[in-house]
């Protein structure tokens, strides 16, 4: 194994370690569980008119509560360590930084988009068994599928946003509150676009490329950090 | 480990100017100097945290900063104190640290274990750091640094926080791996420290290196050997002393009033002195140990604050 991917999967075992003797491990049930539960509790009780707004519906729910958990864990893998400066061990050793912070950042995000991926296969699930399929229902206000995927972009921005942020402030709460301020941003946008019917994939698309170069940012400067 | 014509600048405050300095091998560098004047950031550069504005920095031949995996497979550092978060126990850190000093799954354990064991914190390896006093995790720290057995020590007050037991073990421990032949380099601002653990001393000031030199000068006592600073209510003459001590003593007049005298021997020798000077009617006011040499040097050469 060359140095760099050493690096990525040590330091990827390390940030397994933290979420786990943190018990921080258990927010990547919410989007999968509490997502999916949600979901149904809105499926049962709201009425909903057909299976794909549901669906949309439970999407938001489950997307929301990924969101929080991306927030979270990304602002506490890069800043929680710079805050305490830890960083003046763990820059000593032999190791490329970038890789490192690499691996740590990629378990999150792995474990986010993942757990937000079981909770969309129960919102479809649910979906499909507690509502009945009518055909004179209005048309959803987004596609289901397509709304599924553009979720993905969104939780990478706020990934990205929120990872720059806690390079630059070297604080996970300080990156939190960022990170919130762009997920406010990106959804008052989106919600514009959607309202003026310019809403396309272009919009999530952008948002996953704003938050890898957020995350490309980040590795840059903490590559370069000196104190 | 070699610095030349080392600068280093944060915004418009020069951190170190022009420092040269070379630690050969196997040699044990005290490095002294107040607050801020720039030790740490010594360490940063030979650690690879940071890199020099201007200038070279080299350890085993290697660039630390740009180099760092090479360099750094070959140091063990503990630079100023790194906070650990809470929940991570001492075994986590040193497994972690030894897996990527290269160690593989089980060899890491037994590497950590190893560190551990040197500074007698093996039973306290499975608790969070939350829960460690601030000396344990100290030791818990420089443990860290211990791991993977390096060939150089950087060390940044390796003792801040730990009880006189516990820093008297530190040093004998460094005392050992310097008999061993690692290469120690230790900031600190405990002049006993350096006196015990190192044959060589650097003195920084305001980021510029004021002092390289062996840590026991001339004036230092030598092994088995007592100076005593005598101290006259008036001018005695150096020969009246001399006739009064006899054979054995070495003289110097330190002040009008002020004599050093060296000898070999212990307390009955001491003894000796104090009956010979008032045997001989001399008006002596007091008789002490002279100030700790390095002590007095430390204060010639950067000033008097932090001196402990």
């Amino acid at each position: 194994m060359s140095d760099a991917t050493s690096a990525f999967v040590r330091n990827a075992r390390w940030e397994v370690t933290r979420l786990r003797r943190s018990q921080r491990v258990w927010l990547f049930l919410i989007p999968a569980v509490a997502g999916t539960i949600g979901s149904g509790i809105a499926d049962l009780y709201l009425h909903v008119p057909s299976i794909a707004t549901a669906e949309v519906l439970g999407l938001l729910i489950t997307a929301g509560l990924a969101s929080l958990v991306a927030l979270d864990l990304t602002a506490l893998a890069v800043g929680e360590e710079l805050g305490l400066r830890t960083h003046y061990l763990t820059f000593a050793l032999p190791q490329p930084r970038v890789s490192a912070l690499a691996g740590r950042i990629t378990i999150v995000m792995v474990g986010v988009i993942g757990s937000y991926g079981v909770g969309v296969f129960g919102v479809q699930g649910l979906a499909t068994a507690f509502v009945s399929a009518a055909s004179t229902a209005p048309p959803p206000i987004l596609v289901p599928s397509h709304l599924a995927i553009g979720i993905v972009g969104m939780l990478l921005f706020l990934g990205g946003v929120t990872a720059a942020a806690a390079a630059v402030t070297r604080s996970a709460s300080q990156a939190l509150v960022a990170g919130v301020l762009g997920g406010v941003v990106a959804a008052g946008i989106g919600s514009l676009f959607l309202i003026e019917g310019r809403l396309t994939p272009l919009f999530p698309l952008a948002l996953a490329v704003a938050g890898l170069a957020g995350f490309a940012w980040c590795l840059v400067r903490y590559d370069h950090m000196e104190s | 480990m070699t610095l030349d014509g080392v600068w280093k600048r944060y915004g418009d405050h020069d951190a170190l100017r022009d420092v040269h300095f070379a630690i050969r091998s196997g040699e044990s560098v005290g490095y002294l100097g107040p607050n801020g004047a720039g030790k740490t950031t010594t360490l940063k550069l030979l650690a690879g945290i940071a890199r020099p504005t201007r200038g070279s920095v080299r350890v085993e031949g290697l660039d630390p900063y740009r180099g760092r995996s090479g360099a750094g497979r070959h140091i063990g550092a503990l630079v100023e104190t790194p906070g650990i978060p809470p929940f991570i126990t001492g075994s986590d850190l040193l497994t972690y640290v030894a897996r990527v000093k290269g160690h593989l799954s089980g060899d890491a354990r037994d590497a950590a274990l190893r560190a551990a064991n040197a500074m007698k914190v093996a039973e306290y390896l499975d608790r969070p750091f939350g829960t460690l006093s601030t000396g344990l995790a100290r030791r818990m720290m420089v443990g860290a640094a211990l791991v993977g057995d390096p060939e150089i020590l950087l060390l940044d007050e390796p003792t801040l926080g730990l009880d006189p037991a516990a820093r008297q073990d530190l040093r004998g421990l460094l005392r050992a791996l310097s008999q061993k032949g690692l290469t120690i380099l230790l900031s600190t601002h405990l002049l006993e420290e350096v006196q015990e653990v190192c044959s060589r001393v650097l003195f920084l000031r305001d980021g510029a290196l004021v002092g390289d030199e062996p840590v026991n000068s001339d004036a230092s006592p030598g092994v088995g050997q007592r100076v005593l600073l005598l101290r006259f209510a008036t001018d005695v003459p150096s020969e009246s002393l001399t006739r009064a001590l006899g054979t054995g003593f070495e003289l110097t007049r330190d002040a009008a009033r002020e004599f050093r005298v060296r000898f070999s021997g212990g307390e009955a020798e001491q003894g000796a002195v104090l009956a010979a000077v008032i045997r001989a009617g001399l008006p002596l006011v007091s008789a002490t140990p002279p100030e700790p040499d390095l002590a007095r040097r430390y204060i010639e050469r950067v000033g008097r604050e932090d001196t402990q």
